[in-house]
Formats: structure tokens, C-alpha cells, sequence
């Protein structure tokens, strides 16, 4: 399992952010850690599997995507609290997020 | 040596989807070859007016009408391909843009997907095709073939390392979703199209589709092609043909035919859909080559 750091948070939360104000096309403060990515930003799942190749490029990450779907049907993603938590699940975990 | 490719579309898009990306001077040129194949087909432009299957070839009339205005577009910038592939009626309209066939005649092959629907209704035949992301060819072959024979459903479409499309009974298909996102998938869903392109069942209920196909002579293409089906390339009129023919009920490997792509020297992709659907379920090396859409050019 790798360490979480404040810092390496902020920067998957800021990547994130980042990435769903620019695909979407809104102002990077309307985003909210409550704001729904498919209801509020009209996010899809294609955007989805960008970020997570981002997230895997940037650290170097080998992750199935089935873990993530698997995981994903445990904890439905209806807000950016949830898929910033689990995009630092993927950080700690990789693969074994689906046993989290 | 092969630098630059175009990728062509198959259908999906939905023309409201289409037309909100073609800026005002793109839209005109639309306006008008919309005006006039809508006249000769007997089509109406207000889609919800046609008839259930005139409605449904409309929306694919349109698909193809926006590749020739983005290809064009392409051109008169200056952006000239080395080669080009066609994803399902990508094909179609690949073999216009190059130069085979007419952009009357691309449009009548569209329509007649009509004949093909109305022999699958009178065969009581309920098909259907949908896609599933999160897995690639070789993951959902294995997953889906532990519970569907080929009989009954097959991926008829391994498009990239997260997105393949099945092709089948429409029921099997409707079991298929809820079974890939129990093995994974981040999401599942049927098109509804009560049709299966690009499973072999297709054969037996395409053969009017088929001879429409093949009753011309095609020009060889003004730039070489890739299938999608095999990764063969295809310099002559015939090969057009041929891919037009098997189009409709042989399975597609996107996936292949862009890694093929890649080995043969291509770097730069120009995805010729107005809304950049083939670069949302195609991946490329990031590193070396680039996919670019209408906005980016």
C-alpha cells in the first residue's frame, strides 16, 4: 500500500477538479466537493476512463479497470467527495481497491 | 510512409449531438447538402415526421453528411490523409470522402438499411447491440463467453483497452449489461437499435443491403484504406466494395486497426466525426501519436 500524503491529495483533488471544469466547461469554483459529476457537470463515464488513465499515468500506476468498476459497484460515485476518495483509494491501493 | 490518418465514423450520434460542434460557416455548407439529399431521398428534415425507419436512416444520413463537410473541411485546410479507416458505416462514408462512390450512392446504401430492417421484422428476429466500458476484447470475450455462446451474442466490436460493443439476441444483450458491470464494467447499454451490425447473423437478412452494394463499379479510393476488419490494406475499387459487402455482418477489430496504424509510421489521427466520437472509444500510443478532432484543428 503506498502512503497518502496531504500533498499527494490535494494534488489528485486539484487534477480532478481541474480536468471537470475543463471537459465540462465550467468555472472551477462552481465545482464543490458536493457538486454530482453526471447530474451537475453532465460528466460521463467516457471522461471517466480518461481521468483514470491520468491518474495511473501520473503515478505510475498499473490498474484494471474491472477492479474499478467492481469497487464502483460497492460505492456509486454521486459526488466529487466520492470519487476524490476513490481516486486516492487507487493511489493506495491500485488493484486492491476492490477488497476496500 | 504513412503519417497522417483519417478515422471515420460509424453511427450512433445522435444530429443534435453532431450539429452543435460544426461552426456557423461549416453549418452552411450542412444546410445545403442536407437540403439536397433529403429532397432526393424523401426524407423530411424534421427526423420525428419520418416514418420509424425513414426516421432512423435520417439521423445516419445526417452522420455521414457531417463526415463529408469535417472532411472537406480538413482538406481545404490543407490537412491531406496518407490513409484512412472506417468504423461501421464509417465505411460508407470513407468510401465517398476517398473518391469510390458518390455521396448519392453512399446515401442510398444508408437507406438501404431499411430492407434490412424490415426482413429482420418479418423473420421476428429482436437483435440488438450495445457497449460496454471498462473492459477490452480479450477480457469481455472470456467474461461473456463463460455465460453466451457466439449464437448468441459476440463482441462485434473490440474498439480499445476499455471499450468493446456487442452485437446479438436482443435479450442476451439486455443479460450481457447487467453481467459485465457485475464483472467490472464501469458502464453497460443496449443501443436499441433491434438490429446486430456486425454479427454474423446479419448474413441472412442483409442480402438486398448487399447486392445494392455491390451493383456499381467503385473507383479505386483517392488515398489508400485500412480495414477495420483485418487490418489488410485496400488500394483497389473491388476492396472498397468488398468491405461495403461484409460490412453489416462481420465483427470489427478498431483496436488492431489503429495499433496497425501506429506500426505503419501514422503519428497523427484525424478523427473525421463532428463531435470527436471516435476519439472518445479509440486510444492511441500517448506518447508518439495524437488523435485530432474538428475543435482542435
Amino acid at each position: 500500500m503506498r502512503e497518502l500524503t496531504d500533498q499527494i491529495r490535494q494534488e489528485i483533488k486539484d487534477m480532478i477538479f481541474d480536468y471537470y471544469a475543463e471537459e465540462c466547461e465550467v468555472d472551477r469554483d462552481e465545482i464543490t466537493m458536493d457538486t454530482n459529476p453526471q447530474e451537475d457537470l453532465g460528466s460521463d463515464s467516457l471522461m471517466f476512463v480518461e481521468l483514470i488513465e491520468m491518474t495511473a499515468d501520473k503515478y505510475d500506476l498499473d490498474i484494471k479497470l474491472q477492479s474499478i468498476g467492481k469497487y464502483m459497484l460497492k460505492s456509486p460515485m454521486d459526488t466529487m467527495s466520492n470519487v476524490v476518495d476513490m481516486f486516492c483509494k487507487i493511489y493506495q491501493y491500485g488493484n486492491d481497491i476492490v477488497n476496500q | 510512409m504513412f503519417k497522417r490518418a483519417f478515422l471515420f465514423n460509424g453511427i450512433g450520434s445522435k444530429p443534435e449531438k453532431l450539429l452543435v460542434n460544426l461552426p456557423p460557416q461549416l453549418m452552411e455548407k450542412y444546410e445545403c447538402y442536407l437540403d439536397d439529399a433529403f429532397t432526393r431521398l424523401g426524407l423530411c428534415k424534421d427526423i420525428e415526421k419520418n416514418s420509424a425507419y425513414n426516421g432512423r436512416v435520417a439521423e445516419w444520413v445526417i452522420s455521414l453528411i457531417c463526415d463529408r463537410v469535417v472532411f472537406e473541411y480538413y482538406i481545404e485546410q490543407g490537412i491531406i490523409p496518407d490513409i484512412g479507416a472506417g468504423y461501421s458505416s464509417g465505411i460508407v462514408s470513407i468510401s465517398a470522402c476517398f473518391g469510390s462512390v458518390s455521396h448519392e450512392f453512399a446515401h442510398d446504401i444508408i437507406m438501404m438499411n431499411r430492407s434490412t430492417m424490415k426482413c429482420l421484422e418479418a423473420n421476428n428476429m429482436k437483435l440488438d447491440m450495445g457497449v460496454i466500458i471498462g473492459m477490452d476484447y480479450q477480457d469481455a470475450t472470456e467474461y461473456l463467453g463463460r455465460r453466451f455462446s457466439p449464437d448468441e451474442l459476440i463482441v462485434g466490436s473490440g474498439n480499445s483497452s476499455f471499450h468493446v460493443m456487442i452485437s446479438g439476441r436482443a435479450d442476451k444483450i439486455e443479460e450481457a449489461l447487467g453481467y459485465a458491470l457485475e464483472g467490472g464494467a464501469l458502464k453497460a447499454f443496449s443501443f436499441g437499435t433491434g438490429v446486430a451490425y456486425h454479427h454474423p447473423v446479419m448474413e441472412a437478412y442483409t442480402k438486398e443491403y448487399n447486392d445494392f452494394c455491390a451493383s456499381i463499379v467503385y473507383k479505386d479510393p483517392l488515398y489508400p484504406m485500412i480495414s477495420g476488419f483485418d487490418c489488410r490494406m485496400i488500394t483497389t475499387g473491388d476492396e472498397v466494395m468488398r468491405e461495403n459487402i461484409i460490412n453489416c455482418y462481420t465483427p470489427i477489430r478498431w483496436d488492431l486497426t489503429l495499433k496497425k496504424l501506429e506500426e505503419m509510421g501514422v503519428t497523427e489521427f484525424f478523427d473525421v466525426s463532428a463531435n470527436g466520437a471516435v476519439k472518445k472509444f479509440s486510444r492511441v500510443n500517448r506518447r508518439k501519436c495524437k488523435i485530432y478532432t474538428l475543435d482542435e484543428v
